[in-house]
């Protein structure tokens, strides 16, 4: 399948000054040699933590800020220098509250942004009418954005990121803020967008929603690349163990020793909970405890009991703190 | 025909988006009305029999220049606040026409700063505006137009690259105001500061402008004096082009297109 991003060994530092009378200049590393691909039709996810260097490949990849080194290509172009050969094919959504007018009304700020993508009217309008039902926003369409909910807001700047058509969409966190309904619509459009055959990367810190959406996933922490993979070929790099969480009245430290030493089990982990004593248990992935477990508990009270399989939350925390 | 619908609905936009500020309206409307009060008081007894003109024009220039700073150079902080700016700088409409297409709209509103201080010298003061040379009036006019739209988009592309920008306009407005002899004539400034002013377009489009309503001028000095704006004028031109290039590699090494 057809490369769409391609960035090998991509740098970006940012030079920062400090002090008044003696200038001292620290120069931070952003992004530090990152390389990956994003295929034709992909979602394809960055995960980190705040400052991991996330938001700035996307600010590369939309031509709003210029790699210190390495290769960074949308669509076979390079985005500094070549920029003007593919702004028209994509386009970004931040989440927030920022990137419309807010003294203008939606159809107003959507007619503006479709001319600086050069559109013609009947295009324009006829896309701008598209959009506004998408985002459930027909009926506002010419109302003033100042009155808007944050959530309108950020359905408005949705729209606006869709409204050139385009082939690649970057979306940094684009449900941050948003209330579950209309977290539940964007994620919608994402969904339909890849049926359209579109690309989209995206950045968010809500793992569900990275593991339910993203084809493949990138994990950066301080600006290094820390795992690729689709969500499953993640967990199989953790695989191997599952996790039992017991919740128990009360419980003896012998029960817990008799528990540790069972065949398959790694660790047993004791916390307390307003609603009693938690147990966490771990143990070996294709291993049938339950029963034993169950036995060793006789005559307690167990007030609940979970078997958890790996989720994309514990890979990332795993993965991140490994690369500390 | 593409590029001048991005001008035109950046203008209309631009005029929409100033005209609901209270600051620009203060700048648009208050601003003039005072200083036409302020100057009439002041040239009262200059013993100029038309210091009514040199009134209105100083107060509409004065009106015209704050216009221009706080919002021609206002507007790339305010957009970058909006975040709208990141997204005007990546659409592939150029970005110099989105700039321009806003400073246009600007200038072109903050010409009712002139009809605000006629309408007051007019009202308090039963003051006539008076200009014999109607033509030379008229391309002075227009000429002060388009240099100070130069000026504006030489500061709003500087501005681009600070995050400082209200800062810097609260710097020049008022030592444009007076090295430029909006009020003053800059003959009476010293020599050293004289040699800032007629570095700057709009000394001469105010010059020419003074000329076009003092009466009888002769055509070669006029026309002397339009030259001079042309040159000035051109050699701004040629720095805001130079500059772009500059500039449009800066902002992206810099990241200074957003707040953080």
């Amino acid at each position: 399948m057809q490369n769409l991003i391609e960035l090998k060994d991509l740098k970006r530092e940012f030079v920062i000054t400090k002090g008044w009378i003696k200038r001292k200049k620290e120069i931070v590393k952003a992004v530090d040699g990152i390389s990956f691909e994003v295929k034709k039709g992909e979602i394809f996810g960055l995960l980190g933590q705040n400052g991991a260097g996330k938001t700035t490949i996307i600010k590369m990849l939309i031509t709003l800020l210029a790699p210190s080194s390495g290769t960074c290509k949308v669509l076979g172009y390079n985005t500094y220098g070549e920029e003007k050969e593919f702004r028209d094919k994509i386009n970004f959504i931040f989440g927030g509250e920022m990137g419309v007018y807010k003294r203008l009304s939606a159809r107003d700020n959507l007619k503006y942004f479709a001319n600086l993508y050069y559109m013609d009217e009947a295009k324009a309008n006829k896309q701008i009418d598209k959009l506004l039902e998408l985002v459930d926003l027909k009926n506002k369409a010419d109302v003033l954005v100042e009155t808007f909910s944050k959530g309108m807001v950020q359905r408005l700047q949705i729209a606006r990121g869709l409204i050139n058509d385009p082939e690649i969409i970057f979306m940094d966190e684009p449900t941050i803020g948003l209330d579950p309904l209309g977290a539940k619509i964007l994620r919608n459009i994402i969904r339909k967008l890849k049926t359209d055959g579109k690309t989209i990367m995206l950045t968010t810190h809500y793992l569900y929603e990275a593991d339910e959406l993203c084809d493949r996933i990138a994990i950066i922490n301080n600006g290094h690349l820390v795992a690729l993979g689709t969500p499953q070929e993640l967990r199989n790099i953790i695989s191997g163990m599952n996790t039992i969480e017991i919740v128990l009245e009360k419980v003896t430290n012998e029960t817990i020793d008799v528990i540790e030493k069972l065949e398959s089990v790694r660790s047993v982990e004791k916390a307390d909970t307003d609603k009693g004593i938690k147990l966490i248990i771990k143990y070996l992935e294709d291993a049938d405890i339950s029963g034993n477990i169950l036995n060793s508990l006789s005559g307690l009270k167990i007030l609940s009991f979970n078997q958890k399989e790996l989720t994309l939350e514990d890979v990332y925390i795993k993965l991140v703190e490994a690369s500390r | 025909m593409k590029n001048l619908k991005v001008l035109w609905t950046t203008m209309t936009l631009q005029m929409k988006n100033s005209f609901v500020r209270p600051m620009f309206r203060f700048c648009l409307l208050a601003n003039p009305l005072v200083n036409t009060i302020l100057l009439y008081e002041m040239f009262i007894n200059s013993g100029q029999i038309n210091f009514i003109n040199y009134v209105i024009l100083g107060a509409g220039l004065m009106g015209i220049w704050s216009c221009i700073c706080f919002s021609s150079a206002g507007d790339i902080n305010r957009e970058r606040w909006y975040g709208t700016l990141s997204i005007i700088y990546t659409a592939p409409a150029d970005f110099r026409l989105v700039i321009i297409g806003k400073i246009l709209g600007n200038t072109i509103l903050s010409l009712i700063t002139f009809a605000v201080s006629f309408a007051a010298a007019r009202l308090f003061f039963k003051g006539n505006f008076y200009a014999p040379q109607a033509y030379q009036f008229l391309i002075s006019f227009i000429s002060m137009i388009l240099s100070f739209a130069v000026i504006a988009i030489f500061l709003a592309y500087l501005l681009t690259l600070s995050r400082k920008t209200t800062l810097y306009m609260n710097l020049i407005e008022y030592p444009v105001i007076l090295v430029c002899g909006f009020v003053f004539p800059v003959d009476i400034l010293p020599n050293w500061v004289q040699k800032i002013s007629f570095s700057l377009p709009p000394t001469w489009a105010v010059k020419l402008l003074r000329m076009s309503v003092a009466g009888e001028v002769e055509a070669s000095i006029f026309l002397d004096t339009f030259y001079k704006l042309v040159f000035i004028t051109g050699i701004y031109v040629i720095i805001v082009i130079l500059l772009y290039k500059i500039i449009n590699k800066q902002v992206r090494k810099l990241g200074t297109l957003e707040m953080q």
